[in-house]
């Protein structure tokens, strides 16, 4: 603001509110000041002399150390406040930071914009690294404009939560601060009364800095109460490019996260006990109706299904609640596909059955096998690796554009006969065997021309996608061992592919900040999800087929819906890319893994963050959900796979859902030798498998 | 302000042949050129994240910068990580140390072998979530805790029934069980071994049974000192070696390989070989002091048992603070091996060493007040006169070298605690010697310079050469009868060093001796005063020049020798 329309404001507002007596002071103050520096009296509003007085003096004040003398000041002062209110505060502290940083490179002061940024990016590193490192880089007011996320920034508010207490604190201190500061250098000039009157003044040429960035940039929600305890860090400011309000009401959608109506789980059940299975869905009906109503007083009432209790009887003295555990599947609300969705031959039907009769049954008492695929020598090729479902094939994708499949039924074989490999006898293994003549051990697959970034196995193991940084999405025949389809659509490196949980369908996430439906019968995609800030760099589909997730850079994770292309959920709180997703069985959760080594798992309901995860040291690259989401698998780039327990959340949600306090546990952490753990799968028969590249480096 | 200098913005002006380029141009392109390598990086990131890796490389680069649709840089294809070095006399600067190639030799060499083919293992991480201990899994932290149960739990057995057996790990849920075949003999105890470890097992021993000398062996060795999965195999391991030893006396490469087991399996980090210890040590002990070792005159049992010294070190060294009595059993027991003189004189020689190797306190400790009694016994032994055979004297000759490089050890470790005496009173030393003093000089020269290898030499070689010539007698060795006679200053024991006079200066040498020995004499008074302050080492140093005569002298390090001269 200019500094003589400030002077125009405040003799206008003096007017207005009749103040005529401190009118004049001002005037005459001002007239005398100007005398005793230019000894020739002038008319002060109009002359530009005066203006140019103010401009210099407001100039001489208005100098970026200004910035750098009022943010320090703000932050000893944060820092020396209540641990009651310094978490709260701290929180201002941070945008005020940023923005201080971009209003100084606004201006031009380059240099000073370089000095104030290293002085205090301390303070912001543990929360907000990679926001520091994307802003260091900017360097003139143009790049302010070109950079996304500094222009998103610029352009929109952040919202604060901070309790009235506080807020009024804030102010006062910024008033109080400038008051002293003020009074030392100035006052002396002034007689009482004008300097009243221009106490007002001099606070805003003082600390118009922080004052203007906390009323333009920060949006304070003022809450009545105490303030918040720093364990409820799900509120954690993320300056994110669009609107939080906008989240907010995108987050209000209906989500449907209900299972399908006649998927095999339910048909088993359905064979299983008749009675119990009617009751539940005519409950589910009704939940369906009204889900949020419904939820906590779902589970308990239903009786347990057989199947559960034949399994559970190891763990019969907490029966109540392995009951409460086992319904979490049965009890989810069922809906109806939006898709055509293929249909199964009954053979295979037949054989998923069987599985699922089998299915050894895993809670934090019972740990699921998992059997480790160690690809060696890939000299750093190898991009991502997958596990078809029944754990017989095993795909990589390479840097060198080629796309190798192992086919472990044959390797176990060879190793058998050698007498070395004995141990994977269990692998459940269906008659897919990838016709394979040469001396190699594997199926070879090239076509690509860029690196292969993901590669996913069909639900039967007939189809692999692969996806690559030649824009191009691949679908290879395992039978036929040749490329069947090129899906181009895509105009940068498609991150990630990954086929429908019934199959035909497909997702696909790209550098280009979209991620795309298809199917296997069409080149062209068939829904464009576009809304992302930046890349999006992972994608999954949700257990009933009718939503996707999406994981991206911009560190939010969302949810869309399939036959509309909408956003229908906004994640917001992870603090870093988001590398892996995984939805739970039964369609209520979702879990994703960030850059930092953070899992968060998400309500899909009301879009909130149930607890974050916390444990891994380094990148989380694959996440995976046990088949009665029990347990959640994760797999890191620190060499280790973690077993959590989900189940106990889950239930401690249900039952207090208020409390902040419901960390998941950790049940086991499974170190590899010196290999990263690229990806993870459950069988259907809960066997885990995982895979992961020998690096020698470690 | 921007992190990169005009000076570069202006260096590649120029390089790609932009002359007239104005300062005010290169200060506005600096900040922008580091805003677009930032961006770059930021692009590369994501692609090293997409990649899956942790580190970033020059292909991610590439990718990035086509992604911007900017030709990626070539040349700089990585096989591996680059390797940077920092640049002499800055913190932070770092270049790639690449090395100018010949392109002649590239052309002309041959094709380099071909990279392995990428390949598939297949193990269990885990199994009903308990990490079975097996090579490909990372060795697990609370192994102690593993290890006392199967301590109690087997070990037992082990002393009962004299087998072997392992207590399954923990809660003995592994399917392995299926599959866990008994191995070799019948176990008490179901117990399990995966299928690997037992061909392991089986590879090993049969390596060091039969085939000690190859490389494989070798490998082998490596393996054992390295490896992480070995820990269920160490019982196994610890009975086939007191089984082999206890059997095997007579085959000296054998006995050699065994040792050699033991030794890495010390070494390897992974192992707690502790509670196998008391099974171990009786049959490592044996290689030390057995009677015979091999039944060929060839072998040389000497060789080890110097090596099984060592590892007796070795073991006390590493587990004597958590097995106390350890070394003391040790010591006695070696001890008393010496003392007997019953006990033939290579189980004496493996006494003295291994007592030797347990450092220079224990020697003078244990060793040095019995020496003399010990010299008095051994010295008839080590005369052509008195012992005629000569496989027993180059026994003796054996112990007392053994013996004397023990002593020297230690008074060498004596001394080097003194605190070096100012060179002052040394002076004054060297004044009142006058010539003689000189004199010495010279000949500590001189015995520094030619006579301190043939010393050396005596202590391990010199008598070798008089066995292998036993039929005729050389210069040299009877040199050195002559030559005891006529040492009348110390005519009671026999001087080592005058063997080690070279034959071909015989009388010169000799007469020069003389001086040297009157000279040590005087060397013996002068000692006690120079070192008033501790009289004790001072005492023993004289003692052992008593009873060593002057081979001891090459192990005083040079400045005390120089002073007390």
């Amino acid at each position: 603001m200019d500094e003589l329309q400030v002077v125009e404001f405040v003799a206008t507002y003096l007017k207005k509110k009749g103040f005529s007596e401190a009118e004049n002071a001002l005037q005459a103050e001002i007239q005398r000041n100007k005398s005793s520096n230019n000894t020739n009296p002038i008319d002060i509003l109009n002359d530009p002399e005066l203006s140019k007085f103010f401009r210099t003096f407001s100039e001489s004040e208005d100098g970026p150390a200004r910035y750098q003398d009022e943010y320090s000041k703000l932050r000893s002062w944060t820092y020396s406040s209540l641990d009651l209110y310094k978490h709260e505060l701290l929180h201002v502290l941070y945008p005020v930071f940023i923005h201080c940083f971009m209003d100084l490179v606004a201006k031009g002061h380059i240099q000073e914009a370089r000095t104030f940024f290293n002085n205090f990016r301390e303070d912001h590193e543990m929360m907000h690294l990679r926001d520091l490192q994307k802003l260091e880089g900017v360097l003139s007011p143009s790049h302010l404009e070109e950079m996304e996320f500094a222009h998103s920034l610029r352009h929109s508010k952040v919202n604060i939560k901070i309790c009235q207490v506080l807020y009024l604190f804030l102010f006062t201190s910024l008033h109080q601060n400038t008051y002293i500061v003020k009074k030392s250098n100035h006052c002396q000039s002034f007689y009482q009364y004008s300097y009243e009157l221009l106490l007002q003044y001099l606070h805003k040429t003082q600390s118009t800095k922080m004052l203007g960035i906390i009323n333009e940039r920060i949006n304070f929600q003022v809450s009545p109460g105490q303030p918040s305890s720093i364990s409820d860090d799900a509120e954690i400011v993320t300056l994110i490019g669009s609107n939080q309000d906008a989240a907010n009401q995108i987050n209000q959608k209906e989500v449907h996260w209900g299972l399908l109506e006649d998927s095999l789980e339910n048909r088993l059940e359905k064979t299983g006990l008749i009675s119990d299975s009617e009751k539940a869905e005519g409950e589910n009906k009704e939940a369906e109706i009204d889900e949020n109503k419904k939820r906590p007083v779902e589970g308990g009432k239903q009786g347990a299904s057989i199947k559960k209790l034949k399994k559970d009887k190891a763990i019969n003295a907490t029966a109540k609640t392995s009951r409460l555990e086992a319904n979490t599947v049965s009890t989810a609300p069922r809906v109806k596909p939006d898709l055509a969705l293929p249909v199964m031959p009954t053979e295979v039907e037949q054989s998923i059955l069987e599985d699922l009769r089998n299915r050894v049954h895993l809670s934090s008492a019972a740990l699921p096998s998992v059997s480790f695929y160690t690809f060696i020598n890939t000299h750093n090729g190898l991009n991502c690796a997958s596990i078809s479902q029944d754990g017989s094939l095993v795909a990589g994708g390479f840097s060198d554009s080629s796309l190798k499949v192992w086919d472990m039924a044959k390797l176990g074989q060879q190793a058998v006969s050698s007498g070395l490999q004995g141990e994977n006898d269990t692998t459940p293994r269906e008659d897919i065997i990838g016709p394979n003549g040469r001396k190699r051990s594997y199926t070879l697959y090239q076509g690509h021309s860029g690196p292969v970034y993901s590669a996913s196995f069909s639900p039967l193991g007939d189809f692999i996608l692969s996806s690559s940084a030649d824009t191009t999405i691949r679908l290879w025949s395992t039978k036929l061992n040749a490329n069947l389809v090129c899906y181009k659509g895509h105009n940068y490196p498609v991150w990630d592919v990954q086929f429908n949980p019934q199959g035909h369908y497909f997702a696909s996430s790209s550098h280009d900040r979209t991620a795309r439906i298809w199917s296997m019968d069409r080149i062209q995609p068939l829904r464009i999800m576009a809304g992302h800030l930046s890349d999006v760099d992972c994608v999954r589909w949700h257990i009933n087929c009718n939503y996707i997730a999406t994981g991206s850079s911009d560190k939010t994770v969302r949810l869309w819906d399939v036959s509309s292309g909408e956003c229908v959920r906004i994640f917001i709180g992870h603090r870093s890319m988001i590398l892996s997703l995984a939805m739970s069985p039964d369609g209520r959760y979702m879990a994703s893994g960030d850059e930092d080594g953070t899992i968060m798992m998400w309500d899909l309901a009301s879009g909130r963050c149930v607890t974050p995860l916390m444990g891994h040291t380094s990148c989380v690259w694959t996440l995976a959900y046990s088949c009665e989401g029990s347990l959640l698998a994760s797999g890191s780039a620190d060499c280790t796979v973690k077993l959590w327990d989900v189940t106990t959340s889950t239930k401690v949600l249900k039952t207090e859902e208020k409390s902040g306090t419901n960390r998941l546990r950790s049940l086991k952490t499974l170190p590899t030798k010196s290999t990263p753990v690229y990806s993870l799968q459950f069988s259907r028969r809960n066997l885990l498998f995982a895979a992961g590249a020998l690096s020698k480096t470690s | 302000m921007s992190i990169v200098p005009k000076e570069t913005v202006e260096v590649i002006a120029q390089s790609i042949g932009i002359s007239n380029f104005s300062t005010d141009a290169a200060l506005a392109l600096a900040p922008d050129v580091e805003y677009r390598i930032r961006e770059i990086m930021q692009e590369a990131i994501k692609c090293m994240r997409h990649s899956r890796r942790t580190t970033l490389t020059t292909d991610d680069v590439d990718e990035a910068l086509k992604l911007r649709n900017v030709e990626p840089v070539y040349g700089f294809a990585s096989g591996g990580p680059l390797r940077f070095r920092r640049a002499i006399g800055y913190r932070d600067l770092f270049y790639l140390d690449d090395k100018d190639v010949e392109f002649k030799d590239v052309i002309e060499a041959p094709l380099p072998r071909a990279p392995l083919d990428t390949s598939i293992v297949c193990h269990w991480l885990a199994i009903e979530g308990v990490q079975p201990v097996i090579p490909e899994n990372a060795p697990v932290q609370g192994y102690n805790f593993l290890w006392q149960n199967s301590y109690t739990g087997g070990l037992e057995c082990n002393v009962v029934c004299g087998r072997l057996a392992i207590a399954a790990p923990s809660n003995g849920t592994n399917n392995e069980q299926k599959d866990g075949l008994p191995v070799e003999i019948k176990l008490p105890v179901k117990h399990i071994l995966s299928r690997e470890l037992q061909l392991y097992f089986d590879k090993i021993t049969e390596l060091a049974v039969s085939r000690s000398d190859s490389v494989l062996f070798k490998q082998a060795l490596v393996s054992l000192a390295t490896d992480s999965g070995l820990h269920p195999l160490v019982p196994y391991f610890t009975y086939f070696v007191a089984d082999e030893v206890s059997r095997g006396l007579n085959n000296y490469s054998l006995l050699f390989a065994l040792m050699r087991v033991v030794w890495n399996l010390l070494q390897n980090p992974h192992i707690q070989i502790e509670p196998y210890l008391h099974q171990l040590m009786p049959s490592v002990v044996t290689c030390l002091v057995a009677k015979r070792l091999g039944n060929r005159l060839a072998d040389n049992h000497w060789e080890l048992r110097d090596f099984t010294a060592k590892l007796v070190a070795a073991i006390c060294k590493r587990y004597g603070h958590v097995y106390n009595t350890l070394q003391t059993r040790l010591t006695k027991t070696l001890l008393n091996a010496l003392l007997d003189p019953k006990r033939a004189l290579t189980q004496h020689y493996g006494a003295v060493q291994g007592l030797a190797a347990l450092g220079p306190n224990v020697v003078r400790l244990l060793l040095l007040p019995n020496l003399g009694p010990y010299l008095s016994l051994l010295e008839p032994e080590m005369l052509l006169e008195k012992q005629k055979n000569e496989v027993k004297r180059h026994e003796a000759w054996r112990v007392y070298g053994a013996l004397l490089q023990a002593a020297g050890q230690c008074i060498y470790d004596r001394l080097k605690i003194f605190p070096p005496l100012s060179s002052l009173p040394a002076r004054s030393v060297w004044k009142t010697n006058g010539i003689v003093a000189t004199l010495s000089n010279k000949r500590k020269t001189s015995m520094d310079l030619e006579e301190q290898p043939p010393l050396k030499k005596i202590a391990t070689d010199g008598p070798v050469d008089a066995v292998s010539t036993s039929s005729m007698p050389t210069p040299m060795e009877e040199d050195a009868t002559a030559a005891t006679p006529l040492d009348n200053s110390d005519a009671d024991h026999p001087s080592p060093s005058s063997v080690q006079i070279p034959p071909d200066s015989g009388s010169e040498s000799r007469s020069k001796r003389d001086k040297g020995d009157s000279q040590a004499q005087k060397l013996s008074a002068i000692l006690p005063q120079v070192w008033k302050d501790d009289l004790n080492s001072g005492k023993l140093l004289v003692s052992l020049f008593e009873l060593f005569g002057e081979g001891i002298l090459s192990f005083i390090p040079a400045p005390e020798m120089s002073l007390f001269l």
